[in-house]
């Protein structure tokens, strides 16, 4: 127990002057990326640059929830991609990701609203993605923990029920493809900060580092929250996001009492059971770009009243911690994958929002290819950035989101 | 999150009374010569600067006055200049 380990991701590497792929942030998207680069494309000479240390943003930040019941023709069959992938990784990388296949149930507070979940049920459906629309009765045979009654601030009308979700470890996930990577001979530099990335005539030539500067032609930026930011610093892009902090918190652990991820807008709270017992459970945002990834009192009073109206049995809990990630909002809720435009051999992969942990692994697995082929696969071409200045907004809310001042 | 804003009609005042309005992007582009670039620049595309902006606000819950201030994005705080944290 105390004898000498061996690390996951193989040992400590010098910065190499070269590489052929330099991935900037070490998050899942990144680590999914090179693992994929590495396996699917025979390009193994990657390094990954984290300024922290692996899943320290949005990767070990997120509640784990995973799900395929998106609305627009063009996510959900990626959203669907990622949900079959888990098991597949899990075998792949020899590495236990404990995909929980519990299941997610949308509680639906209006008749608007059931609307809205029956067209979503149609989408998934043309997609094969299984989703059923539920009463309120049904949900609460589901979930038996459920107040259906009619005398709670948004008394539930029904539920869309979408059995392929869960939730999946996301540690277990950085851990993971961290392994898989590196077995192919990625390297992960963690505690190295990019600091710039250089180009000439219009084409990547290197990156500059904490430890020293890197020359490669091909850089991918996919650092989560950071990536705007970074991507306007480094080279002058602007993008279509807003920075903003989401909180999330866990409750003491119970006993088994939630099989199922439950989660409703009008009251802005989901809540899922983790294997440890815990209710996990998060919330609306602070409608402010930001940073800092603190946290308030003020969304521990907001779950809790949440929770205790339509899962009154939580009432009394005590809550045990409480973080909070960035999450870089676009306007029409889909990311940004797109490369190979502005500057010849940059590769950027964000925007993900408060989706960035479901989609990890499709997007690595599409965005290598990107790379290698230089040519953008059709699943992922709908995402180019291009498409803001087109009008061409995919619509994945029904309404401009709230949580931009673009509404 | 603790933020407090200086409105110029009412002062100083709870951070939760205002709405973000968006990263201060210069005056409206001309219709004249206008390009679908140029409008999704203006429209869209934001700096998402780690540090000093400039940026709107509006005093939705109280004047209802719009108005610019500086504030640093990592710190969270209200600031005079956008050189006062650099």
């Amino acid at each position: 127990m105390f004898g000498k380990y061996k690390p996951l991701w193989g040992e400590k590497t010098q910065l190499k002057s070269s590489y052929d792929v330099v991935i900037i942030g070490g998050g899942l998207h990144s680590l999914a990326t090179a693992y994929f680069l590495a396996k699917e494309h025979g390009i193994t000479d990657v390094a990954i640059i984290e300024k922290n240390y692996i899943g320290f943003g949005g990767a070990g930040r997120n509640t784990a929830i995973v799900r395929a019941n998106q609305r627009t023709q063009y996510n959900v069959p990626l959203y669907k991609e990622a949900l079959d992938l888990w098991p597949v990784l899990t075998k792949e990388l020899d590495y236990n990701l404990m995909f929980n296949n519990c299941g997610n149930l949308n509680l639906m507070h209006s008749e608007a609203a059931m609307k809205a979940a029956r067209m979503t049920i149609a989408t998934a459906q043309f997609h094969g993605v299984e989703s059923h629309l539920l009463d309120a009765k049904e949900a609460k045979e589901l979930v038996p923990a459920l107040n259906i009654s009619e005398d709670i601030t948004f008394p539930i009308h029904g539920a869309m029920f979408h059995p392929p979700g869960g939730i999946v470890r996301h540690d277990a996930v950085v851990w993971g493809l961290a392994k898989g990577a590196s077995k192919y001979g990625v390297q992960i530099h963690q505690q190295t900060e990019a600091t710039a990335v250089n180009t000439k005539n219009g084409k990547i030539v290197s990156v500059e580092t904490s430890r020293g500067t890197i020359n490669t032609s091909k850089v991918l930026i996919s650092a989560g929250g950071y990536s705007a930011s970074l991507i306007y610093g480094m080279l002058g892009i602007k993008l279509p996001i807003s920075v903003l902090t989401i909180q999330a918190m866990v409750t003491q652990p119970l006993k088994p009492l939630l099989n199922h991820v439950v989660s409703s807008g009008a009251y802005h709270c989901y809540a899922n059971q983790t294997l440890k017992g815990e209710i996990a459970t998060g919330a609306h945002m602070d409608q402010w770009p930001n940073y800092t990834t603190q946290t308030t009192a003020h969304y521990i009073k907001h779950q809790a009243e949440a929770l205790s109206e339509f899962l009154p049995c939580l009432r009394g809990l005590r809550f045990m911690r409480i973080w909070s990630g960035l999450a870089d909002m676009t306007p029409d809720m889909a990311p940004i994958l797109d490369g190979n435009d502005q500057i010849k051999g940059f590769f950027m992969n964000c925007g993900w929002g408060y989706f960035g942990f479901k989609s990890c692994t499709v997007s690595g697995k599409y965005m290598a290819e990107f790379i290698a082929k230089g040519e953008a696969p059709d699943m992922i071409k709908p995402f180019n950035l291009r498409r803001y200045e087109q009008h061409k907004l995919m619509g994945e809310t029904a309404e401009l989101v709230t949580y931009t001042p673009n509404n | 999150m603790s933020l407090t804003i200086t409105c110029p009609i009412c002062g100083k005042r709870d951070g939760y009374e205002f709405r973000f309005g968006g990263e201060d992007k210069g005056p409206r582009p001309e219709e004249d010569g206008l390009t679908p670039q140029r409008w999704c620049e203006y429209v869209h595309l934001n700096e998402c600067v780690a540090g000093v902006q400039k940026e709107w606000w509006v005093h939705k819950d109280g004047c209802g006055s719009w108005f610019t201030i500086h504030r640093d994005s990592v710190m969270n705080v209200e600031v005079a200049t956008l050189e006062a944290h650099k």
